[in-house]
């Protein structure tokens, strides 16, 4: 029988040991919670504060006013029409860049001759800045000298030139959506990929054995296998595209046909010099964001245990 | 249960000192960053950011050598620009010693107080007769950025497309122009032959204030008030004419996404019009006539502006630059500006003594005096011409000065027109929304 001295309990008629305390876990975590409670907490609690007053540099000082931000907010054409188009935009940007995500997912799941090089091309447009695509695509979509017009005529298809962008509010809207959905989905498309690559083989030979089809495996196995990456990429796509920005700027102007709430965050704030307003602005873009991750959390995300 | 408490405690209190230790680094460095710069001019650093191209190094060098100020510069383009003096300015904290004073945020930098007084530090008052533009960024009797160019908006024609369809005397009133225009369209010389910016951007409203300048009216009185609600007045007249020109073919379409450089630089400067009624002044030189960015080489000239009964005027977009009020060096931002703005510097930078000491983008020199150096030398493309306009013709956008509001009284310009050229609303409605917002800012509500 072997006496030994339980771990913790003080042994009576010994001096109480003080107990150390291990700094190296929160030496190595305090980095990264500086970082956090730096760059996101102290600001949001700031922003939350400041959304409740009116913060103008042309109209000091700074004081006290209630719900005054949001009412204005809700009373503004420009920012309600930006928010319709800005709804607009989830719609379509999550949509596309998750069905996409899916369907390059699935692809570059299979074993093929040039796969790794392909998945680095994917990923290059995910790399570039937003204002350097919006760029390239004005190339795209001009009205006067656009590859796409260009296209289309010498197929015959058009016998003048067409404008794209800014006649009509949902085709502008679509267009410029494009533009974002080829910057998001190759993300989407690796958090979907990861997600894809965790399903073991079994299932699938099981599945075969039990006479599934391709595509009863896809709706049976795969689809609900991946429903955490399909989660996370959903929610990546929602944080992007309530925030777009670049896009409809470099694209559309300050159009109302494509104006974004962001891009009239950034018109209240820094053209007004209506800070205030643009704290109330920010803060409802935040508020939309985690009631709609929420939502589609609640909705796609379901555990999975292999 | 015990150790998860202690865990939290532990955690709040690390997340508490790191809140705490930002929020006085954020308090340190606000208030270090206003507290009134240093007069040293020998040997200090200054940082210069513009919305521009550096000077050649041997010009800088030159600068340091005489003065013992070295310059850093930095080019950010212009909304950026504006974006961080905001943001700098509104956090009380050192951003440049000297950067950009755009015309059109004259109005709001002066209630505002986010630059010095260049009275402060240079004489301005000898300054007024050789910068007819300085009058454009002084409020309140207080100057608060010197013009380095001397921009202003001027109608530019190509002569080859015009003589294509037998026009040889330039038109001087705006039906002749408009009827120029038709001919020129109809004899197939070009498609499109009119280049009107109608992307919803600060470009479009530029345009229609010289239009509306042409028309022979101004856009706002002295309080602010619109000028342009009545169906005959200058204002609205231009807004009709722009759009007319839309819709009945003298301008492409697709122009609804163009934006006023992207114009010049692939319609006019390409061959595929025939003239920019608001073109840029120096536009000939510096864009037209460069065989690398250009097709119309020689083919492009200023002509004055066609107005309703006569030659209209030329309306200014000059940038000037001027020192943040939170400037580390504003002695020595002062010697820089001195020395930025000087006659000799502008003769250089226009490249009247050689391509080694040209500003690249340099328009068109701020002061009289250097603009009659380059004319005499016979450096400056259309000399004559942009000499005369800026002597005579050139004069602000608003005499008194832009509204502290015109930020967001230019966005409903904008857009406003925008919707208009693509048909979502009619000229009239437009008309109607800015002029609200006009009311309404002007009445400070």
């Amino acid at each position: 029988m072997t006496v030994g001295l339980q771990a913790g309990r003080p042994v009576p008629g010994l001096p109480r040991r003080r107990k150390r305390i291990d700094a190296l876990p929160w030496l190595l975590v305090s980095p990264l919670a500086i970082f956090i409670v730096g760059l996101a907490l102290v600001p949001a609690a700031y922003t939350i504060i400041a959304s409740f007053f009116r913060v103008d540099e042309l109209d000091p000082p700074t004081r006290f006013n209630g719900l005054d931000n949001f009412v204005h907010i809700f009373q503004n054409g420009a920012i309600l029409s930006s928010m319709g188009n800005t709804l607009l935009y989830v719609l379509v940007g999550v949509a596309l860049s998750t069905l996409l995500g899916i369907f390059f997912a699935v692809v570059l799941k299979q074993k093929f001759r040039g796969r790794s090089a392909l998945i680095a091309i994917l990923i290059l447009p995910w790399a570039l800045p937003g204002v350097v695509e919006g760029i390239i695509w004005v190339n795209i979509w001009d009205a006067n000298t656009g590859l796409l017009n260009s296209m289309l005529k010498s197929l015959n298809l058009i016998e003048n030139y067409q404008v794209f962008l800014g006649t009509n509010h949902f085709v502008t809207v679509l267009l410029i959506e494009i533009v974002q959905v080829w910057q998001i989905t190759p993300l989407s498309t690796l958090l979907i990929l990861a997600a894809l690559q965790n399903i073991p083989d079994e299932l699938y030979e099981a599945g075969s054995i039990d006479g599934a089809s391709s595509w009863r495996a896809f709706t049976g196995i795969t689809l609900p296998l991946i429903r955490p990456g399909i989660t996370v990429a959903m929610v990546q796509a929602v944080i992007a595209t309530l925030n777009v920005f670049d896009q409809p700027y470099v694209l559309n102007g300050a159009a109302a046909t494509g104006s974004s709430v962001t891009m009239q965050t950034y018109f209240v704030t820094f053209q007004n010099l209506d800070f205030g307003a643009g704290y109330a602005l920010s803060l409802i873009i935040t508020i939309a964001t985690l009631i709609i991750s929420f939502g589609v959390l609640k909705l796609v995300y379901r555990p999975v245990e292999f | 249960m015990d150790s998860t408490k202690k865990h939290l405690r532990s955690a709040v209190l690390v997340a508490g000192a790191a809140t705490l230790a930002l929020a006085m680094g954020g308090c340190s460095a606000g208030s270090s960053g206003a507290s009134g710069g240093s007069d040293q001019t020998k040997n200090v650093t200054i940082n210069v950011v513009l919305a521009s191209d550096p000077p050649p190094k041997s010009e800088l060098a030159e600068f340091t050598k005489e003065t013992g100020i070295t310059v850093k510069w930095t080019n950010l383009d212009w909304d950026s620009l504006q974006t961080k003096i905001a943001a700098a300015a509104t956090a009380k904290t050192y951003f440049a010693d000297a950067t950009d004073v755009d015309w059109s945020r004259v109005g709001q930098l002066g209630k505002l107080g986010w630059f010095y007084p260049m009275q402060k530090y240079l004489k301005t008052s000898s300054l007024k007769a050789d910068m007819p533009q300085l009058s454009s960024f002084t409020v309140d009797d207080k100057v608060v950025g010197i013009p380095y160019d001397a921009s202003f908006m001027v109608t530019t024609v190509n002569k080859e497309l015009f003589a294509k369809a037998g026009i040889t005397t330039m038109p001087t009133t705006i039906s002749d122009y408009t009827k120029d225009l038709q001919q020129v369209k109809s004899s197939g010389a070009v498609q499109y032959p009119l280049d009107i910016p109608f992307a919803a951007a600060e470009g479009l409203s530029t345009y229609w204030y010289q239009t509306t300048g042409a028309f022979g009216g101004t856009v706002l009185d002295k309080k602010g008030k619109p000028q342009f609600t009545s169906p005959d007045s200058a204002g609205y007249r231009a807004a009709q004419w722009m759009i007319s020109a839309l819709k009945s073919g003298l301008v492409s379409p697709g122009n609804i996404n163009v934006t006023d450089s992207q114009g010049m630089q692939t319609l006019m400067a390409k061959g595929n019009v025939a003239s920019v009624f608001s073109d840029y002044s120096g536009n000939v030189g510096s864009l037209y006539n460069v065989p690398d960015s250009s097709s119309v080489v020689n083919q492009v000239q200023y002509i004055p502006t066609p107005g309703a009964d006569g030659v209209g005027p030329n309306l200014s977009n000059p940038d000037s630059i001027g020192i943040p009020v939170n400037a580390k060096y504003p002695k020595a931002a002062a010697k820089f500006i001195s020395w930025f703005t000087s006659k000799d510097t502008q003769v250089d930078f226009a490249g009247a003594n050689g391509p080694d000491k040209v500003l690249s983008g340099y328009a068109l020199p701020s002061r009289l005096s250097a603009v009659d150096v380059l004319n005499s030398k016979g450096t400056l493309v259309g000399g004559d011409v942009l000499a005369k306009l800026l002597k005579t013709r050139a004069k602000p956008v608003f005499p008194e000065g832009a509204p502290s509001w015109y930020p967001q009284f230019s966005n409903s310009v904008y857009t406003n027109l925008h919707a208009a050229a693509a048909g979502n609303m009619t000229v009239d409605a437009a008309i109607k929304a800015i002029a609200q917002t006009a009311t309404q800012l002007s009445s400070g509500s």
